[in-house]
């Protein structure tokens, strides 16, 4: 790996980089009050671009998994009985995807792209419709430093180990070290970048200053070692009882919420929509299985009623030992959405923190 | 893809969302962490707000009716068909013979100019919201009692309290926003005091739930008042120096027993001491209802007001009380005058020194004669004195459970419905005007919390719909007015004239931050958050002395035992039309409904097993008028003696209320029933 | 499918329908081609017990077991009117068109039950995912040891695949068992729930070496589960077929994951002993 830095004021030069090789750039602003977002770089707001600020809400896995997102369209079918005479149906699929730079994503975001790539690309089957907009795909991951604006009360990627730096899937890496960053490549197209006269060898006093600030900036997160270990072992054995789910399920408003912004959150149902005569579209949407309806099946049956049995599920698949092992990872990556998002605070560290809590005192009663 | 700041315009609540746009289509929304409603939450009604949008279902041209069904027509065409039919109705049977009723969902503009079309054009007064066909005791109270018919507080302000009562509304489920931040509260340490007939998931997480029988809340809130004055908790020096007629309120609650009242309740009462005990020890207590269908009557609301006023909580931050709008704009509605007997800023039609200044301001006299509320229109369709109905974006057909309803309608001569979709109510209509979608134009609205805020445009509008406001300004212009609006803000700006509190609310003061709460005036342009917080008191505060009822008004017919209420269940969001044109939304709101074809009628395990009824069993459910078969939910979410029918099927509640009175069934009015196995 | 699969795994093929036919009441049996012949030659590769995802446009794409088994030449769905999808779909003629994928899922494991006596004990529909299987092993009569079928249905209206149960019944190279619930005047068979025909002094069940194969509503699974278990079947030899809310079919969407399992692609062939550890409430 060889490192190199870039003055402060020429960070965004990369930016400039990327556009003119023919990438849609997108990067994170300020919105209103301390709302931020991913946007389109465009001449006009280039120079508002941001490194440092909190992570923007809705989660960049929408650039991969989109809220809504056409699948297909169908012509010259047969819908009622009124007509019933053949014909070629003829099913189009959307054109292909244009390349896209993420500028400014988040090491825990990062380490979610990775879980959903292990998901979807992964097993049996390969997404077509994630591999298409993932294949098109340019990392610019920006590290935590900014102790203020970049890291909150909230975020816990040091317990899901995928922060403040990632360790892979960037095509470039962006530390500050102060008056410059330091930039790393972690592919032959993030290499390519690093021929930009802006950039700079880096030299040892480089390094050294980029372990110590990252060791400053750890100090910034809560002391929780092996934070979620305890919980999966207790999901995975089935040892967390009933009333502890129930307490859990009462705080739940089953909006969904936690599975909207959650960046490794794969859950999607589809759907067809009659857009003109005979023509159908079929789309795709984020869904969430702290609805009732994501498991009623057809004739009424529902494994998963109770709002609390809705609550397990979700966090049986993001931390039982078995889907782990079948993703290579913990499906949560510390960004602490859901816990902004939850109106009832049962977000990832509130449930680790009540199961761990009522484990506690079930030992002390024996 | 732009995000746009804009506002939810599901419930009352108003969060903040950023919608999504490719340039075409909206593809996608979540919520503002900034916004002070919602900070970074939303319902799952919000989540999907973007598909409404984009449904395939809308209606794109003007519709007048030809025969059994309908043809396309130009917007000229369709606007002089209907200004001439109006002119003809009017000049036939009087400007009285017409009627206008809009849902609290439209904006302020469109609400606005409704009325106004009623009132200065056409010349009547007969306009009301689709609610007022249930009860606006709540904006009587609140104007008689505390002067200001509106929230005193702001909902940031909910987790500053330390008590918290929760009257009759299922939170969790009906204003999840709100919801959530009472759980919140109350795990930061506020007592939550939950009053209701029904265990809900609020009631879950009570300190206090007074499980209450139906129909005596009123009650309740007089032997709390009791208990608090007894015990030397009533803040004295608060009712002395900001409260008129506190010697008599005092007097009255002194009559109070509150073993019998315990009694009549049917809970313990050392429960309702201690809730009452709580509530007075708090420093902040609020208290919370709904407005919407399942509201408290007059006096139920009277008694939390005397409470809440009684303890000093009114005028500080978290404390204060809350009236919840299940619709998004039904403040706002209100505020601009859509409503009988009050013009906009709630200034009365006898009024004459207010009219005065409506008929300079418009150019145009104001009748003096008494206009109709909704159900009063309705009946007057029914029994022919109506003889046209505009309707904008209200589904009456849907919305009550009344078939007379219906046929009140088809005795309409003429009538116009505008909706974004084809709804039941426009299948019965002469002409239908298809309205633009969430999204596709700038409009206020005005949130529980009196939030007056914009609603962005974020994509344009297919091509033919066009804005509700639009649509009735060509009207207006073809019955001979001079309209010269252009934008919903010229709307805006007149609105500011009329309604002394809406003044400094301009679309370029609104567009900033997350709108304003009013009053918002031109010396106080940033809103007011909470109200009544200068010390130096305006008008007193009104206490409504209440003298203890004989007997209670529960049910007293023994061959009727069961008190029947009805109420929200889960995902039945008022006139689900908008949850029908999200694929999430309905299947969620389907879910019920497929489940429980007929219905359910929630029954306690110990009654059901008294009357050999099974979970799942059919049961028969007999009122005073009338009677319907439906399915036992057995179910502790009741208690013994009442009984829970869901709004969701229309067909049996038609059954069990009988026709035409339409005032029974909510927590204050439970019906008297029977029920037996089949 | 390999790793380096290219295609697009929700792209419905177009099918046409040939031939309706009405089963019982509310269930009827679609037969159907592919538009194109060489998808019809791949599809027909399918191993009983797999499912396959049907797209009636405009109504939208439900997952649905393959009934005929792959030793036969047509291939058919039958489909009970359950939801809007299927609700659609009976609607259709023939000629209409729909769009098929798949064959999807892990079906049975039929090499494995070579030289093994098979138990057939359908209940209701229940009989269309075991149809498959049941044919499979007649159409190979010479690699299985007994052969036997019990199929009940509420009353004899409810009784599907007719033609095949006459055939059945008078094919010397196996057993075939029919109850009612509640008979009607021309019924002269057994009547009383499924699990009563295990009891007639005419029957004889295998017990040893044996594969029992169960489907049918969740009341009758459970008793019939409660016999055979009673009668000294292990749970790995009994084996069923789950059937989830599905949207994919391939392991993506997530409804069909229960416990441990995605029912779609670890699916949604099981045996017992894999149901009850699964790790969630069947």
């Amino acid at each position: 790996m060889r490192a190199r830095v870039i003055d402060r004021a020429d960070v965004l030069k990369i930016v400039d980089f990327l556009r003119r090789d023919r990438y849609q750039v997108v990067a994170p602003f300020f919105g209103r009050g301390r709302d931020t977002v991913f946007d389109v770089v465009t001449d006009a707001n280039r120079d508002s671009v941001q490194l440092h600020l909190p992570n923007p809400y809705y989660p960049p896995k929408r650039y991969v998994l989109p809220q809504i997102h056409r699948l297909l369209t169908a012509r010259r079918t047969i819908l009622t009985t009124r007509r019933t005479g053949g014909g070629q149906l003829r099913i189009d699929v959307p054109e292909d995807e244009p390349r896209l730079a993420i500028f400014g994503i988040r090491s825990c975001d990062l380490a979610a792209i990775g879980h959903l790539d292990r998901f979807f690309l992964g097993r049996e089957y390969r997404d077509t419709y994630y591999e298409r907009l993932r294949r098109n795909l340019f990392f610019v991951n920006v590290v935590c430093t900014d102790t203020e604006l970049d890291i909150d009360d909230d975020c816990f990627c040091v317990c899901a180990d995928t922060g403040p730096a990632a360790r892979e899937l960037f095509d470039l890496q962006l530390m500050h070290l102060g008056g410059e960053y330091m930039i790393v490549a972690g592919s032959p197209a993030g290499e390519a970048v690093l021929s930009h006269p802006a950039c700079r060898q880096a030299t040892p006093a480089h390094v050294a200053r980029r372990r110590e600030i990252l060791s400053e900036v750890r100090k910034r997160f809560k002391d929780v070692t092996s934070w979620y270990s305890m919980a999966s072992r207790l999901i995975s054995l089935g040892e967390v009882g009933e009333k502890t789910w129930e307490e859990i399920g009462n705080r739940c408003l089953e909006c969904g919420g936690c599975s909207y912004v959650c960046p490794t959150c794969t859950c999607f149902t589809v759907t067809d929509r009659s857009t003109a005569d005979g023509v159908t579209e079929r789309i795709r949407l984020w869904d969430s299985c702290a609805l009732t309806g994501f498991t009623r099946m057809a004739g009424g049956h529902n494994p998963r009623k109770a709002v609390h049995d809705r609550r397990n599920r979700r966090f049986f698949r993001k931390l039982s030992h078995y889907f782990v092992q079948r993703e290579l990872s913990v499906a949560c990556v510390g960004c602490g959405r859901c816990v902004e998002v939850c109106h009832g605070d049962v977000g990832m560290p509130s449930v680790v923190e009540i199961i761990r809590r009522a484990a506690a005192a079930r030992n002390e009663t024996r | 893809m732009a995000h746009i700041l804009t506002t939810c315009t599901f419930c009352g609540v108003g969060c903040g969302i950023y919608l999504e746009e490719d340039g075409f289509r909206i593809t996608g929304g979540y919520p503002s962490m900034s916004h002070p409603a919602n900070q970074g939450r939303i319902c799952v009604r919000g989540w999907n707000v973007h598909e409404v949008a984009s449904s395939p279902d809308r209606l794109k041209q003007p519709l007048i009716r030809d025969g059994g069904g309908f043809r396309e027509a130009s917007w000229d065409e369709a606007t002089s068909f209907v200004a001439a039919r109006l002119k003809h109705i009017r000049s036939e049977h009087g400007p009285d013979a017409i009627g206008f009723i809009n849902s609290p969902r439209c904006s302020n503009e469109e609400g606005f100019l409704l009325q106004k079309l009623a009132r200065a054009v056409v010349g009547t007064n007969n306009v009301d919201h689709g609610m007022g066909a249930y009860r606006s005791a709540s904006i009587e109270v609140l104007m008689e009692m505390l002067g200001v018919p509106a929230a005193t507080n702001s909902i940031a302000d909910i987790e500053q309290s330390d008590v918290i009562v929760v009257n009759g509304v299922d939170l969790a489920l009906q204003l999840p926003t709100i919801g959530g931040r009472v759980i919140r509260a109350k795990m930061g340490g506020a007592k939550l005091i939950v009053i209701d007939p029904r265990r809900h998931r609020i009631a879950e997480h009570a300190d206090f739930f007074l499980q209450t029988r139906p129909g005596t809340d009123r009650l309740l809130y007089g032997a709390m008042a009791k208990v608090i004055v007894d015990r030397g908790l009533a803040d004295l020096k608060f009712l002395k120096s900001r409260c008129q007629n506190y010697e008599a309120f005092l007097a009255s609650v002194h009559a109070y027993d509150a073993l019998w009242v315990a009694d009549a309740c049917d809970i313990p009462p050392g429960l309702l001491e201690s809730a009452a005990i709580a509530f007075a020890s708090g420093q902040r207590g609020m208290i919370m209802y709904a407005t919407g269908a399942e509201a408290r009557g007059a006096d139920t609301i009277r008694s939390m007001v005397d409470l809440a006023l009684l303890t000093g909580n009114v005028g500080r931050k978290g404390t204060g009380v809350m009236p919840l709008a299940e619709h998004n704009n039904l403040q706002g509605t209100c505020d601009v005058g859509v409503q009988p007997q009050l013009l906009p800023g709630y200034a009365s039609v006898n009024d004459e020194a207010a009219r005065r200044h409506f008929e300079s301001l418009w150019g145009a006299p104001i009748s003096t004669r008494p206009g109709l509320t909704t159900r009063g229109m309705i009946e007057a369709a029914f029994d022919g004195s109506i003889r046209a109905l505009w309707i904008d974006r209200h589904d009456p057909a849907t919305a009550y459970a009344r078939a007379s309803i219906v046929a009140a309608l088809d005795r309409l001569d003429f009538m116009v419905v505008q909706h974004l979709f084809m709804t039941e109510t426009a299948q019965r209509a002469d002409v239908i005007l298809p309205v633009v979608a969430f999204g596709e134009e700038r409009a206020t609205f005005t949130s529980t919390e009196r939030r007056i805020q914009l609603a962005e445009k974020v994509i344009d509008p297919p091509p033919g719909p066009l804005p509700a406001w639009d649509q009735i300004v060509r009207v207006a212009n073809r019955l001979g007015a001079r309209w010269s609006y252009t934008s919903s803000s010229q709307v805006m700006d007149e609105i500011r004239r009329a309604v002394p509190f809406y003044e400094g609310a301009s679309y370029d003061n609104l567009s900033r931050e997350y709108g304003r709460q009013w009053p918002c005036t031109a010396d106080r342009p940033l809103g007011t958050a909470l109200l009544f917080a200068d010390e130096a008191p305006s008008e007193p505060f009104r206490l409504a002395p209440f003298p203890m009822p004989e007997m209670a008004g529960s049910c007293m017919i023994a061959e009727y035992p069961f008190a029947l209420i009805v109420g929200r269940s889960l995902y039945y969001w008022h006139h689900n039309v908008l949850v029908q044109h999200s694929e999430t939304l309905k299947r969620e709101h389907r879910v019920l409904q497929l489940d429980y074809p007929e219905g359910f009628v929630d029954i306690n395990p110990e009654d059901a097993r008294e009357l050999g009824v099974r979970d799942s069993g059919k049961v028969r459910i007999t009122t005073l008028n009338g009677s319907a078969v439906s399915t036992a939910r057995v179910t502790g979410s009741v208690k013994r003696g009442t009984i829970f029918i869901p709004f969701f099927l229309h067909e049996v509640i038609g059954q069990l209320f009988g026709e035409p009175d339409s005032s029974g069934g909510s927590s204050d009015w439970p019906i008297c029933a029977r029920v037996e196995r089949v | 499918m390999s790793p380096q699969q290219t295609e697009n795994i929700y792209l419905p093929k177009p099918a046409t329908i040939e031939r309706v036919v009405d089963e019982i009441e509310d269930v009827k049996t679609f037969y159907w081609r592919f538009e194109d012949p060489a998808e019809q030659e791949a599809f027909g590769r399918f191993m009983p017990g797999q499912f396959a995802m049907l797209s009636v446009f405009g109504a939208g794409e439900i997952a649905i077991s393959l009934p005929p088994s792959p030793t036969e030449a047509e291939t058919f769905f039958t489909v009970r009117r359950v939801g809007s999808v299927t609700a659609a779909l009976h609607e259709l003629r023939p000629g209409a068109a729909v769009g098929v994928r798949g064959p999807y899922g892990n079906g049975f494991p039929m090499e494995s039950y070579y030289g093994r006596n098979l138990v057939f004990v359908a209940g209701g529909i229940g009989l269309i995912p075991l149809r498959s299987c049941i044919v499979y092993a007649l159409h190979n009569r010479e690699r299985f040891g007994r052969i036997q079928v019990f199929y009940g249905a509420r009353t004899p209206k409810d009784l599907m695949y007719v033609e095949d149960l006459e055939r059945w019944q008078k094919d010397p190279a196996f057993d075939c068992w029919l109850t009612v619930d509640s008979a009607d005047s021309q019924w002269r068979g057994h009547v009383g729930v499924v699990g009563s025909l295990f009891k007639r002094p005419d029957v004889q069940m295998p017990i040893e070496n044996t594969t029992a194969f169960v489907c049918g509503p969740p009341v009758m699974f459970r008793f019939v589960l409660r016999d055979l278990q009673g009668m000294g079947y292990a749970d790995g030899n009994i084996v069923s077929t789950l059937e989830r809310y599905m949207k994919c079919g391939v392991g993506k969407c997530g409804h069909c994951c229960i416990g441990v399992a995605y029912v779609c692609t670890d699916g949604p062939v099981f045996t017992y002993e894999q149901i009850r550890r699964l790790g969630e409430v069947i």
